[in-house]
This record gives C-alpha cells, sequence and structure tokens, in this order.
C-alpha cells in the first residue's frame, strides 16, 4: 500500500506537469497550423471521392445519397410545419372558448 | 476498511471488471409528451405527493450529448433529485441526428425545436411559464432563444455555458485556426462526426485516459465510485455527432465571430442582444472547467438587462461539478431553493393539452441484446 501510494503521488506530479506542458504545446500554431491543413486536405479527398461516385450514379438516372438526404429532411419540414399549424389552430381555439365564455 | 481488506478488494474488482454488470443509466421513470424529427421531450413522472410548485422545469442538455447525464444512476441523478423536491422536470431529448439532418439549421434547432419544448413545458404549469435551465451547449442555446424569444421563460438557469468565445482556450484557437476549412470538413463528413469532436475534447488534457486510469486503479476497492466512474464512462463514450449546418453557423456566428458578444448574431433573422435578457437569471461557472472556461460563461450575467441576476462560481470540472454527490448535496438543492424563490402562486392548473406519447418504464435490456449492441443500458432510451 505505502509502494502504491508513492508511485500515485509521483504519478499524480508527473501528469500534471505533463498535461500543462502538452496543453501550451497544442496551442501552438505549430501543431494547429499543421493539424488544420491536414484534416483539411483529408475532408476535401473525401469530398471528391463522393463526387466523382455521385456524378457516376445520377448519370445513370438514379438519385444520390444527397437526393435523398435533401427529400428526407424536406419531410422532416414539413413534420414541424403541421406541428406549428396544430399549436397555432390550438391558440385560436383557446382563444374562441375565452371569447365564448366572457360573452355568456 | 483497513488498508488490507483495501487492496483485497481493489484487486477482486480489478479482476472482475471485464464481468462487471454495464451500468443502468437514465433509469427514473418518465413519459414521451412530445417527439419531433429526432428530438423528443421527456417528463419526469411527479413524486407520489404531486408537484409543490407552479412552475416546470425545463432541462437543456448539449446537443451532442446525451440527456441522461443529468439522470446518471438511480442515487446519482439530478432528475430524480428534483422530482423528489417536488419539482415538474422536463428534459430534451436530443436523439441522434440522421444523415439528413445535415441541413438542419442553428435556428431550427434553437428557435423551432428549443421553443417547442419551452412551449409544451410551459403549457403544463400553472403560469405559462417554465424555468430553463441549460447545461454547457445546451446553455448557449437557452441564452440564445431567451434573448429573441423570452415569453414563457420563467427564469433562466446556466451551467457552464459558453457566451463568450474569443478566449485562448485550445477549442477557440483551433476553431480561429487559418488552416482550418470548417466547409471542407461539412461539406465531406455531413453532420460533424462525434469522434471528431471527442478527438478535440481528448486534446485539452491529453493525459487524462492515462490519469483516469491510474485513478481507478486507486479507488478500485470501492464499489461506489466503480459504478459511479462507469456510468459517467458508459456516457462519455455514448455521444452524437452534430447536425453539419447548425455546427457551420455555430463555429462562424459563435466561435469565429463571437456574435453573442459582438451583437452581430441572430436567431431567425432577429438579431440576439443579451441585453434583452430581463427575466432572472442564475449563472453558474467552474474553476477547473477546460472545455467551458470561466472567461467563456462568466459575461452572461455582466451583459443581460435582468435585475435579479446571480453567478455562482464553484471548484470542480465541467461534469463532476455537475453530477457529483457533492453537487447533488450541495449545488442542485441551491438552484431548487431558487427556483422555488421565483415560483409563483399557482393559478387554474391548466390540464396538460399533449397526452403522453408513450410511457416510459425503467427496464434493463436483456442480456444478449446488450452485448450485441455494446451500449450502456439506458432504461427510458431502451423502453422507447
Amino acid at each position: 500500500m505505502i509502494g502504491w501510494d508513492s508511485w500515485k503521488k509521483g504519478f499524480d506530479v508527473w501528469e500534471n506537469a505533463t498535461a500543462k506542458y502538452l496543453e501550451a504545446w497544442m496551442r501552438s500554431p505549430l501543431v494547429l497550423g499543421p493539424g488544420g491543413a491536414l484534416l483539411t486536405a483529408a475532408m476535401r479527398s473525401k469530398t471528391a471521392v463522393d463526387g466523382a461516385m455521385d456524378s457516376w450514379w445520377s448519370a445513370v438516372g438514379l438519385p444520390t445519397r444527397r437526393d435523398q438526404e435533401r427529400a428526407l429532411h424536406a419531410l422532416n419540414q414539413m413534420q414541424s410545419r403541421l406541428i406549428d399549424l396544430e399549436e397555432t389552430l390550438a391558440e385560436i381555439r383557446a382563444q374562441q372558448k375565452q371569447q365564448a365564455a366572457t360573452k355568456a | 476498511m483497513t488498508d488490507a481488506a483495501k487492496g483485497e478488494r481493489r484487486w477482486r474488482n480489478l479482476l472482475g471488471m471485464v464481468k462487471r454488470p454495464k451500468p443502468v443509466v437514465g433509469a427514473t421513470p418518465a413519459d414521451v409528451v412530445h417527439r419531433e424529427n429526432k428530438w423528443s421531450l421527456l417528463r419526469y413522472r411527479a413524486r407520489p405527493e404531486g408537484v409543490a410548485f407552479a412552475t416546470p422545469v425545463l432541462l437543456v442538455p448539449s446537443l451532442i450529448n446525451r440527456h441522461y447525464v443529468l439522470d446518471l444512476q438511480p442515487g446519482r441523478s439530478i432528475a430524480e433529485a428534483l422530482v423528489a423536491r417536488g419539482h415538474d422536470v422536463f428534459i430534451v431529448d436530443w436523439g441522434t441526428p440522421g444523415p439528413e439532418d445535415r441541413h438542419l439549421s442553428f435556428d431550427a434547432i434553437t428557435d423551432g425545436y428549443l421553443g417547442r419544448a419551452i412551449r409544451v413545458a410551459a403549457q403544463h404549469g400553472g403560469r405559462g411559464k417554465t424555468h430553463v435551465l441549460g447545461y454547457c451547449l445546451g446553455g448557449t442555446l437557452a441564452v440564445v432563444h431567451a434573448a429573441v424569444r423570452p415569453e414563457h421563460i420563467a427564469s433562466l438557469t446556466v451551467l457552464a455555458a459558453p457566451v463568450s468565445f474569443h478566449d485562448e482556450g485550445l477549442l477557440s484557437l483551433w476553431t480561429r485556426s487559418s488552416t482550418f476549412d470548417l466547409g471542407a470538413m461539412i461539406d465531406a463528413t455531413g453532420n460533424v462526426p462525434w469522434q471528431l469532436m471527442q478527438g478535440a475534447f481528448q486534446m485539452l488534457r491529453p493525459t487524462l485516459p492515462l490519469s483516469k486510469a491510474a485513478h481507478v486503479i486507486d479507488r478500485a476497492w470501492d464499489d461506489e465510485f466503480l459504478d459511479g466512474f462507469f456510468a459517467l464512462e458508459a456516457w462519455g463514450n455514448d455521444n452524437v455527432s452534430f447536425p453539419g449546418e447548425a455546427y457551420r453557423r455555430y463555429i462562424e456566428g459563435l466561435y469565429r465571430a463571437d456574435g453573442l458578444m459582438k451583437e452581430t448574431f441572430t436567431l431567425s433573422g432577429r438579431p440576439v442582444l443579451l441585453r434583452n435578457i430581463e427575466c432572472p437569471t442564475l449563472a453558474v461557472t467552474f474553476a477547473h472547467d477546460n472545455i467551458v472556461p470561466e472567461e467563456s460563461a462568466a459575461p452572461l450575467i455582466e451583459r443581460i438587462s435582468s435585475t435579479d441576476k446571480q453567478r455562482v462560481h464553484l471548484p470542480g470540472g465541467h461534469v463532476g461539478a455537475v453530477i457529483s454527490r457533492k453537487a447533488l448535496a450541495t449545488l442542485w438543492p441551491t438552484i431548487s431553493a431558487w427556483w422555488a424563490a421565483h415560483d409563483a402562486e399557482p393559478q387554474a392548473k391548466v390540464e396538460p393539452k399533449v397526452e403522453p406519447e408513450a410511457k416510459v418504464e425503467p427496464k434493463v435490456e436483456p442480456k444478449a441484446k446488450a452485448k450485441a449492441k455494446a451500449k450502456p443500458e439506458r432504461a427510458n432510451a431502451k423502453a422507447r
């Protein structure tokens, strides 16, 4: 137990010092700049490959993955608009009830 | 417990770790009262003696984390504790965005979905208003919404919610780095993969996995600690991707342009001005939060016009300080008391217009299915 406790104390000191060093290093433009460039290059490559696949797919008259996503998104938007209308109708009904009660 | 007994228990627990049952998370009984696209609004079932306050409470978690961080485990659940104190508690479960949600805009989420959640929760109370509590990004969404549409908000409570984005933190520097092409990333991935975001969070403390491992070995004798640790790890590894268009607006409008501080951000075409927030507001910041540093969350209280506003600064980190046993004993009773002080006299109780769509019973997934899915057992989500 004493051995473990001593090791743990030493580890905590090392971890704290290393974390501070690494955190400062990660924030350095020397890391952020190349990191961002690498990620961007990978993403542009993926977009180019996806675009080529989509072109081939749509050339034979089939809907691409993007087409399907757009259609599904439009359906989701319609669902939200319908719920908006339901809410508006419920409000109008409540107002009408209130007006009728006031008149009575 | 003696040192020898601790040592023996430690080794027994470490050796049995593989066979340790998966933690049951999100087990407080709740009903789904609204469902739209992938998100749903849950209402926790009231305590047997009923609700004690006229104003319900709506919890808004971050978009990229599961909601059950606020309902982690029985006996360690914020939702459970608030229900026990007599609050009528609602929570937004953002769900998992599908590939088509890459087109989902920040306005649709913050104005449309969050607005709906607030209205549904508000109509269940006696005031037509609800207390709104936002945690992390959920707090930012709540702040943006409250600045533009305050009608149904009785009070605003934000925990570690960033509003000022031009700090010297890694995330802020990374998103403003000239070589990081946001458009290229969203064009390629659609929704921003959670793995990418989790990687970025891990860069905030690169030694964290090692530190966690050493801490687990150190405390392996404590079964209660292990249960909490594994529940939290289950949550921490169960993230969701960020809808692409919403992410683009979030990074460009908030991180890069610092739109809330510079008053350039808009919601559905209306300017988001923090000075328009006049409702009672409580902001909680944490001293050791490396995800949302104090300087990122603290300016809210200075900028808003509310006369009734308060900032509480506590020790602890982004997650631990919110869900720890200490937080359950101190932070949450304080927040509950603050809500109680801002509660109104119950008026004619408005009957819920929206019937529960589904009842959610605590249920543990069958073992075989759970193994196949290799996911934490979320009682509510599985029952749904």
